[in-house]
């Protein structure tokens, strides 16, 4: 059997069917995924593993952030327009649009008004047969605050919207270029009406973007053809394959027998034999970013300002870069990254100290120490390559000052999901931001909204804070939103309900017969154009 | 018992020595087996003393030196001789402390399920009737499942860690050892000596521990260095896994699975760990086959 | 006579299913957590729906009625809901169960091809070199650990020469539908254009994981074949043939091949067991989609419900498949049929 076999592997290296294997792979890209999606609907997630696969391949936004300038791009609407007290919108759309046909829909009419309606009621309206589909928990727009500005979304014409707010706020338009603000096909949703699997609408995705859903094997992979009809630009490749491959190391070593053609992350201790191979290319971007260490502020002793100081104080950072980031990140001297236009670096910023540390907890009232749990993401995130690491030398640190750490690991959706219920103690984690707006760093993260809809890894809940974010965002004055912003900034780091540790790099691995991938700034990455040599 | 010297007597010088020193010439003359034994003692000794001889602490973190290949590469440091791990702990140090947790909880482990088993077995080929019936319906039906599958079920029960893995394996290797030690019980029990002894009225006691006893404790010593072999790939196979050992315990194993990662950038903190464990079960099987051939050669005379 | 020995051999079996389903039933008690939720899968059901739930799995009635609706479930299907994925084990398992078989199936037939062989060459050149060689050999093989031997293998054949591919059973842009689940079958079955190419490409994805899980196979039955010819070779009626003048070759072939054989058959069956353990650590390492890869990714999530389900059906394929042996063994070689009780 096994020389039979070998006979047929050898045949294969010979070369005769090789030339007709090379015709299947330029059809096709394999692009290797780090995790299982959530859910095939960005509105309802905020995994930014899943948001990558999902968002900009198979939707389309209204609008869109123009990746070097940060001006809004049209989308799917044409044009829009601000009404004098900014609190109307009116979004004209486009009308050559054709929504996704597969094998279990078929849309009988282009993209219009109706569908922009239908995807933001959703959101807020609980009238919506869909509101409460799938939890009905939108944690993105619910951070910020979202459901609660939109007072209506009135269809003006068949292709012209306009959302009236409750109030002013100065990131709406931001908020709307989001890979969270995708548009959902209101046909389909009727249609799954009629049969009563209303669920399907987040498992069984239809857009408008450049590829649309074939196939989805956990663990395995997940299969999008491509749209015919994409109205922007013809797509280059037949299939685009996700080869869900949650292990990096894994991950690399398909890279190097080209099993994949693309793999994002790539561990920074492997990016030095990447680079050696002329095959592949490592692709690197600056990215707004931030790994954080937060604690649970709603759970003794962690509740207590001095023990959150007195464990930042006890870990050495610049080990972490070394040896995690191996170099390739930026030290964060706040909760914004320094590219951010609201930066301010923090004079309060807590050094490593373990002698002070000691005094800290101790004036805390803690003698002897304690144990604590520290969760550590599964998968490497932008902004933290390898927690498990991080965790460790973490752990080696709190125990000169007598803190035991037992270190917590779950598969990565089943992570986030136990993060919600806030019954750990401390965890690492990170944001990636969606926007360019600063307030993408606080009120998704630390907002008494995040608290709520457990996305808040802290479970922080401060009004004063709260009110300095939507002061911020009550006017369009860049100088008095900064003046607030250096405010929260200054009042992260004084009450450390979590600790910036470092804002990494992007990278990503592609094989160099691969063109044109497009990593946002802002956000996730982009399939549309890419093709194969 | 005189008598039976006596018949030795006249088959030759050979047979006078006792069976312990003949079983010693027997495998002293397999060299390779001799070689396994040297082997399996260096590495005892390694897993009792590890931590006096490892140059530095399990979990010393030198963070002056991270991921350095070994000193005779152009790049290494002298302190460290196999290079240090990302997190810059001495490769050297971890890998000897890694002998007492792979090899030395692997005797351990053995060591017990030695006693348990021979205990068990023992009760198990002694009883007679319904009780026996019910038992060896039960050793069936976990014997079917292969040991790291059932340690895997344990630790599916127990949780991850170390532990827990010993606990397992004690647990999947004991259906097994209660089967061989039963059959050798029984086997012995069917012979001319021991009908001899029950009608010289000696009791269970007696019988098991002047007439059984003596005919199968080499056997015994065989099935552990078999046992040992499995509970040392076994709790290997789990650190792997990340099912036993957990980091940054310095278990084999598990010191592989955590530099999987560095596979291509430090290939020697995945090599070295791995050889260990080759050698380790080699030695065990080395003498343990040793063990085997000398026994079927002191019979065969 | 036989069909009092198979009848015996049914009891048995169906003893042993029911300990094991005894055993499966506990473990929703002994596992963390809530016995209604390890069972059903079902997380943060409301008052209502956990009334629902407890009325379903009989949890106000006594254990034995427990166990009975346990036992009326898991025949027709009804195994509960991954934590994970929230869909129904069953599925999950019926989905990767046969890529797990395949793997088993093929390294068992290239541990038969490659042992029986090699064995029966070690015993006729009894301490010749080819006996030491082959001797040499099994030790090394069975020293070696079989996750280290997958690394090596993927570190030499897969990144340093680039031959084969390291995960997988087929290149993911090669669709398939599934029918049998056996991936060779389905390609054979399926009507896409690509056929010979995703063959090769399946065989190509199937070589390293099948080395992998035969080496210890092949090692077991090396040896056992080897000792079970030296001990038939041992026996009279071999001697009187050697007597008589037969060439080496017609004593092995003619006279001592049939006898030496029988126990082997036993032998193969067993490696059933040995090897789905072992495809366990084998799928993990070479990505291969199938139930031991799932069965250890449920442990470190602790999906309650997934490991019930997978240790059922692995731990149910195991005993049918040494029973089976048994059961094959007994009609080749009558004398086995005698025993008192079972015995495997």
């Amino acid at each position: 059997m096994v020389k039979f076999i070998f006979g047929i592997a050898l045949l294969m290296l010979t070369g005769c069917t090789e030339q007709s294997l090379k015709n299947q792979n330029s059809h096709g890209l394999i692009y290797c995924a780090e995790a299982n999606p959530v859910s095939f609907n960005p509105q309802i997630t905020t995994s930014g593993s899943t948001i990558d696969l999902i968002s900009n391949q198979l939707y389309n936004r209204l609008i869109s952030i123009d990746a070097n300038t940060g001006e809004f791009l049209p989308e799917l609407a044409k044009s829009w327009k601000i009404s004098k007290n900014r609190k109307k919108i009116t979004f004209e759309l486009r009308q050559d649009v054709q929504f996704h046909h597969t094998d279990y829909f078929t849309p009988s009419r282009n993209f219009d008004a109706d569908d922009v309606v239908f995807t933001f009621s959703r959101l807020f309206d609980v009238y919506n047969p869909y509101h409460f589909v799938s939890g009905g928990q939108y944690p993105y727009f619910k951070s910020i605050g979202l459901d609660r500005l939109i007072k209506s979304i009135i269809k003006e014409s068949q292709y012209s919207v306009s959302f009236e707010l409750f109030d002013t706020q100065s990131s709406f338009l931001s908020n709307m270029a989001t890979d969270f603000s995708v548009i959902l096909s209101a046909e389909y949703a009727k249609s799954l009406e009629v049969d009563e699997k209303l669920e399907n609408l987040d498992h069984f995705p239809i857009g408008t973007g450049p590829y649309k859903f074939k196939d989805y094997k956990r663990d395995i992979l997940i299969r999008y053809y491509q749209h015919e009809k994409y109205w922007q630009h013809p797509v280059a490749l037949a299939q685009l394959v996700y080869d869900i491959t949650p292990n990096s190391t894994t991950r690399i070593a398909k890279m190097l027998t080209h099993e994949c053609d693309v793999t994002p992350h790539p561990n920074s201790s492997q990016l030095s034999i990447l680079a050696d191979r002329k095959d592949i290319q490592v692709q690197k971007e600056t990215n707004l970013n931030m790994g954080y260490w937060a604690f649970n502020t709603q759970k003794a002793p962690f509740n207590n300002g001095l023990v959150r100081r007195a464990l930042a104080h006890a870990i050495d950072v610049n080990k972490i870069m070394q040896s995690v980031f191996l170099n390739n990140g930026k030290r964060l001297h706040s909760i914004l990254p320094s590219t951010s236009w609201a930066y301010q670096a923090q004079v309060n910023m807590p050094d490593y100290n373990p002698e002070l540390a000691k005094r800290l907890l101790r004036q805390a009232g803690i003698v002897d120490g304690f144990s604590m749990d520290l969760w550590a993401m599964p998968v490497a995130r932008i902004y933290n390559p390898n927690a498990r690491k991080m965790a460790e030398l973490i752990q080696n640190d709190l125990k000169k000052i007598d803190v035991t750490v037992h270190i917590v690991e779950y598969e990565w959706n089943t992570f986030i999901k136990k993060l919600e219920d806030h019954t750990h103690d401390s965890v690492l984690l990170g944001w990636s931001a969606d926007t360019p707006d600063p307030d993408n760093f606080f009120s998704p993260l630390l907002s008494c909204a995040a608290a709520l809809s457990g996305k808040n890894s802290a479970n922080w809940c401060d009004p004063e804070f709260d009110l300095l974010l939507s002061n911020a965002l009550d006017t369009v004055n860049i100088d008095e939103r900064k003046e607030y912003y250096f405010q929260a900034q200054q009042m992260v780091i004084q009450e450390l309900p979590l600790l910036p540790i470092a804002q990494g790099m992007r990278f990503q691995a592609t094989s160099s017969n691969v063109k044109d991938i497009e990593i946002k700034p802002f956000g996730g990455v982009s399939l549309a154009k890419a093709r194969k040599e | 018992m005189a008598k039976f010297n006596f018949i030795a007597s006249l088959n030759g010088e050979e047979l006078n020595k006792s069976p312990l020193r003949q079983l010693w010439r027997h495998f002293k003359s397999n060299h390779v087996a001799l070689v396994g034994l040297w082997l399996f003692i260096a590495l005892t000794i390694l897993a009792t003393l590890a931590p006096v001889l490892a140059p530095y602490g399990v979990n010393q973190q030198h963070s002056d030196a991270l991921l350095l290949p070994p000193s005779w590469d152009d790049a290494g440091d002298v302190r460290f001789i196999l290079g240090t791990d990302d997190l810059g702990r001495d490769v050297l140090s971890r890998l000897i402390n890694g002998t007492t947790y792979t090899f030395g909880l692997a005797i351990l482990t053995a060591l017990i399920t030695t006693l348990l088993g021979v205990i068990l077995g023992v009760f198990a080929g002694m009883s007679k009737g319904v009780r026996s019936s019910i038992l060896n319906h039960i050793l069936d039906v976990t014997l079917s499942i292969p040991s790291l599958l059932l340690a895997i079920i344990i630790i599916a029960l127990l949780g991850p860690g170390l532990l827990n893995t010993v606990w397992a394996i004690i647990l999947a290797l004991l259906p097994q050892y209660i089967h061989s030690v039963r059959n050798l019980v029984v086997q012995e029990l069917s012979k001319d000596y021991i009908v001899a002894q029950w009608l010289d009225g000696a009791n269970s006691w007696h019988v098991l521990s002047r007439g059984i006893f003596p005919n199968i404790y080499e056997h015994i010593v065989v099935i552990f260095t078999m046992s040992l072999s499995t509970a040392i790939l076994d709790i290997s196979a789990l650190g792997f896994l990340k099912l036993g050992a957990q980091p940054p315990t310095a278990e084999w194993g598990a010191i592989l699975a955590e530099n999987l990662g560095f596979i291509y950038l430090a290939p020697w903190t995945v090599a070295l760990p791995g050889i260990l464990l080759f050698f380790a079960v080699l030695a065990t099987n080395l003498v343990g086959d040793g063990l085997r051939t000398a026994l079927k050669k002191r019979k065969a005379i | 006579m036989v069909l009092e020995y198979i009848f015996r051999r049914i009891i048995l079996l169906s003893f042993m299913l029911l300990l094991l389903c005894v055993f499966t039933f506990s473990l929703s008690y002994l596992f963390p957590g809530d016995p209604l939720t390890n069972l059903s899968g079902v997380q943060n059901v409301s008052l209502h729906e956990a009334d629902d739930l407890v009325q379903k799995y009989k949890l106000d009635h006594s254990m034995p009625t427990q166990f009975l609706s346990f036992l009326s479930r898991v025949s027709e299907g009804d195994w509960g809901i991954s934590f994970a994925s929230g869909e129904p084990i069953f599925k999950h398992i019926v989905a990767l169960f046969p890529a797990t078989l395949e793997l088993a199936l093929y390294a068992l037939l290239a541990s038969i091809v490659f042992g029986i062989p090699a064995g029966i060459t070690a015993a006729a050149y009894h301490k010749n070199w080819p006996d030491k060689l082959i001797n040499l050999f099994t030790l090394l093989g069975y020293s070696t650990p079989v996750f280290w031997l997958a690394l090596l293998l993927i570190m030499g054949l897969c990144l340093q020469l680039g031959l084969l591919p390291m995960s997988g059973r087929i290149s993911l842009l090669y669709e398939i539908p599934d029918k049998t689940g056996f991936i060779l079958v389905d390609i054979f079955l399926s009507d896409v254009s690509y056929k010979i190419n995703a063959f090769t490409d399946a065989l190509k994805h199937l070589l390293l994981p099948t080395i992998v899980l035969s080496t210890y196979p092949t090692m077991v039955l090396i040896r056992f074949t080897r000792d079970s010819m030296l001990e038939v070779l041992e026996q009279n009626y071999i001697k009187t043939a050697r007597a008589k003048g037969l060439s080496r070759s017609q004593l092995i072939f003619h006279h001592a091949l049939r006898n030496a054989l029988l126990p082997v058959i036993k032998q193969i069956g067993l490696q059933f067991s040995t090897l789905i353990t072992l495809a366990m650590i084998t799928e993990v390492i070479f990505s291969w989609p199938g139930i031991g890869r799932w069965l250890i990714d449920s442990i470190y999530q602790r999906d309650f419900p997934a490991i019930q389900g997978g240790l059922l059906a692995v731990s149910t394929f195991i005993i049918l498949a040494t029973v089976t042996a048994d059961v094959m063994h007994s009609l080749f070689d009558p004398i086995t049929r005698n025993q008192t009780h079972g015995k495997i």
